[in-house]
């Protein structure tokens, strides 16, 4: 990482639960595994004399699953978890989200349209949700990805009750 | 409304049962399964299986028409207006009168021959975009649909004027007294129709639909023509010159069909747009409700100093087409326009030159990539062609990249701020301060090398979203703090 450069926008304070790295570890792994069969699928039935197919199905694609597998399982948890955080303040809900690519994204409380909780199928596993929160534009949506179900169904009550009381126009 | 308590149900006009079964519009669905059984058992059966499924269709479209029409009936009571609807399902639609956004009377020429309009009614929905949000009544007649306008949009009158100045609102196309005409169109600008990407496709549309149609005629129709006597070099120059005055031409007819007459006027706290020369189209926008405007301008409108301007409105369905404000016009009508409602921002700050080299770094690297595919292909089978359209590319890469990062920059005034973007299509997008409805920064790995971000700007009107690109990454968090309010300052890095 180069590191002379400031960031464009400050640091949220919390970070998510450290479950998400499991989460995320979990995620690649399965990946993984079906780059893995499908590799071996095409391994078997790609013949054997079948020129630059050959080289490139028996191996470079091996290759690429691995690395892929190096950096999905090994490298991008770990990286994603320092870089994902987030923060409710008196009057905005502000993340932090990406690893290579970043993204910051604040919506003002008195914005605020509908407050969901999420609980994908992988997430139910590990005890994690997802709180998205929606404004009235179709891209200024905040998504807060894998906290706690209990943190989650909290902040999701309190920005609730809060955009009730300040909110505007909401437009 | 005579009685508040229980509106009655009413139904649309009988007439739209002809109309409708005319144009088949319900059974336009069944088309293609008709023509596939006829594919299946083959046409051969000649005029009488012709006649035959003509005769079917109509009938059926006629019944379904005749259903429709029955199933479908609307009431307008005190505060709200019900929907019922559906052939075996039924629908019943509620929409609280005070979240009208807007309505449009529009009269086809069909409906103009029966004196009948369509109305739509766009109903305020948290994201914009759907056009399921839209309520559509569809063949009443002309005084009973400005009834209903005048009714729908009670709602939002002053209470001073109340119902009955409400409902004595005429047809939009009558000017009234306290109307002020906000732009005629001059005709003249229609011969800027060439210059516009949108309009040129209209001929060409219709060249291939017309090709495709003699493809379908069976060759004994078609007549033998000979080649005339002429050398190759004049004949290419002739079908070229006259494909250019096609060209030209349809594009200014199929221009002047859809801003015929255009007009936009304000009443009260309402701009009113009318156009269109086969169907007639009436716009309504709630001033209270616009948020920015943008002002667009093609390569070509640039050389002759044409542009089109647009409202972003909030709650608006289909905006690009409803929101116009100037569909064709010179730009200094365009500005004049947009700096009306808008608070016009300062001149724009351009990005900084890390921002140039990305931009031309972009533009270079698909050249690039051919340009490495052609050099592979030299040398391993001799085919030079790649090579050289490699090299032109990359070498037109470098003022294409200039002349993005020339057209970006933003700025930001004491009540607004603008955005602008595109070569092709150059967006001036200017938005009030309110209409800021969140920030999203986002740094990618080679901006962030480059000390660069890009910042959108989340609105809950036109597109969703308007992104400042590749400005410096320090001005980002001072730059959505000017433009929204303090609490952007969130953002600030501390310092």
């Amino acid at each position: 990482m180069s590191t002379a450069q400031p960031a464009p926008a400050r640091e949220p304070a919390w970070s998510l639960s450290r479950s998400a790295i499991s989460l995320w570890v979990a995620q690649g792994v399965v990946a993984t595994v079906v780059e893995a069969l499908v590799v071996a699928a095409l391994i078997v039935f790609v013949p054997s004399d079948a020129g630059v197919w050959t080289v490139l199905v028996r191996w470079v694609a091996p290759v690429v699953v691995l690395v892929t597998a190096v950096v999905d399982i090994g490298v991008q948890p770990r990286l994603r978890y320092r870089v994902h955080r987030w923060e409710v303040t008196a009057d905005a809900v502000y993340t932090l989200t990406g690893w290579l690519n970043r993204t910051w994204t604040l919506v003002p409380i008195s914005r605020i349209q509908t407050v969901d909780v999420n609980r994908g199928l992988v997430q139910q596993l590990f005890g994690l949700a997802t709180v998205a929160v929606l404004t009235a534009s179709s891209q200024g949506t905040v998504r807060i990805p894998h906290l706690e179900v209990e943190v989650a169904r909290r902040v999701a009550e309190d920005l609730a009750r809060r955009a009730e009381q300040v909110r505007d126009e909401a437009t | 409304m005579s009685d508040p308590a229980a509106p009655p149900v009413q139904r649309t006009s009988r007439w739209v049962l002809l109309l409708h079964t005319i144009t088949f519009r319900q059974a336009r669905a069944l088309v293609p399964a008709v023509l596939g059984l006829g594919a299946a058992r083959g046409f051969d059966g000649g005029t009488v299986t012709v006649v035959v499924l003509v005769v079917g269709v109509t009938l059926l479209s006629l019944l379904w028409a005749t259903l429709s029409w029955w199933r479908f009936s609307y009431a307008v009571g005190e505060s709200s207006v019900v929907v019922t609807r559906g052939l075996l399902s039924r629908s019943v639609r509620t929409v609280p009168l005070d979240r009208v956004r807007g309505v449009e009377v529009e009269a086809p020429a069909l409906h103009r021959l029966f004196g009948l309009v369509r109305l739509k009614v766009d109903a305020a929905a948290g994201s914009v975009g759907a056009t399921g949000e839209e309520l559509v009544v569809d063949g009443v007649t002309r005084a009973e649909g400005d009834r209903l306008r005048a009714l729908l949009l009670v709602a939002r009158l002053p209470p001073a004027r109340g119902r009955h100045a409400a409902s004595a609102e005429l047809d939009p196309d009558v000017p009234q007294d306290h109307d002020e005409v906000v732009t005629r169109f001059d005709p003249r600008w229609l011969l800027y129709s060439p210059l516009v990407g949108g309009y040129l496709a209209v001929p060409l549309a219709a060249f291939g639909a017309l090709f495709r149609l003699l493809e379908e005629v069976p060759d004994r129709f078609v007549p033998d023509l000979d080649r005339p006597g002429l050398p190759d070099g004049t004949l290419a120059a002739l079908v070229l010159a006259g494909g250019l005055v096609l060209l030209v031409g349809g594009s200014v007819a199929g221009s002047a069909v859809v801003n015929w007459r255009f007009r936009l006027v304000r009443r009260g706290g309402s701009l009113i747009a009318t156009r269109g020369l086969v169907t007639r189209r009436h716009t309504e926008l709630e001033i209270d409700r616009i948020r920015g405007c943008t002002v667009s301008q093609g390569v070509g409108m640039r050389l002759v100093g044409a542009a089109r301007a647009s409202a972003l409105v909030t709650g608006l369905g289909d905006a690009a087409r409803r929101g116009q404000l100037l569909p064709l016009g010179p730009q200094d009508q365009a500005w004049a326009l947009a700096d009306r409602l808008v608070e016009p921002t300062g001149p724009l700050r351009r990005h900084p030159a890390a921002a140039r080299r990305r931009s031309v770094v972009r533009g270079v690297v698909p050249g690039v990539l051919v340009l490495v595919a052609g050099v592979a292909l030299t040398a391993l089978a001799g085919w030079w062609p790649l090579l050289v359209t490699g090299a032109v590319l990359t070498a037109l890469g470098v003022p294409l990249g200039l002349a993005r990062h020339a057209a970006t920059g933003h700025a930001t005034g004491p009540r607004s701020f603008a955005v602008r973007s595109g070569w092709l299509v150059r967006e001036h997008v200017v938005l009030q301060r309110r209409a800021v409805v969140g920030w999203q920064v986002s740094q990618s790995f080679f901006q962030r090398r480059g000390g660069l971000a890009t910042v959108l700007a989340c609105v809950g009107a036109g597109s969703g979203g308007y992104a400042a690109r590749d400005m410096a990454a320090d001005e980002a968090a001072d730059f959505a703090r000017a433009a929204s309010g303090s609490w952007a300052d969130t953002l600030s890095p501390a310092r």
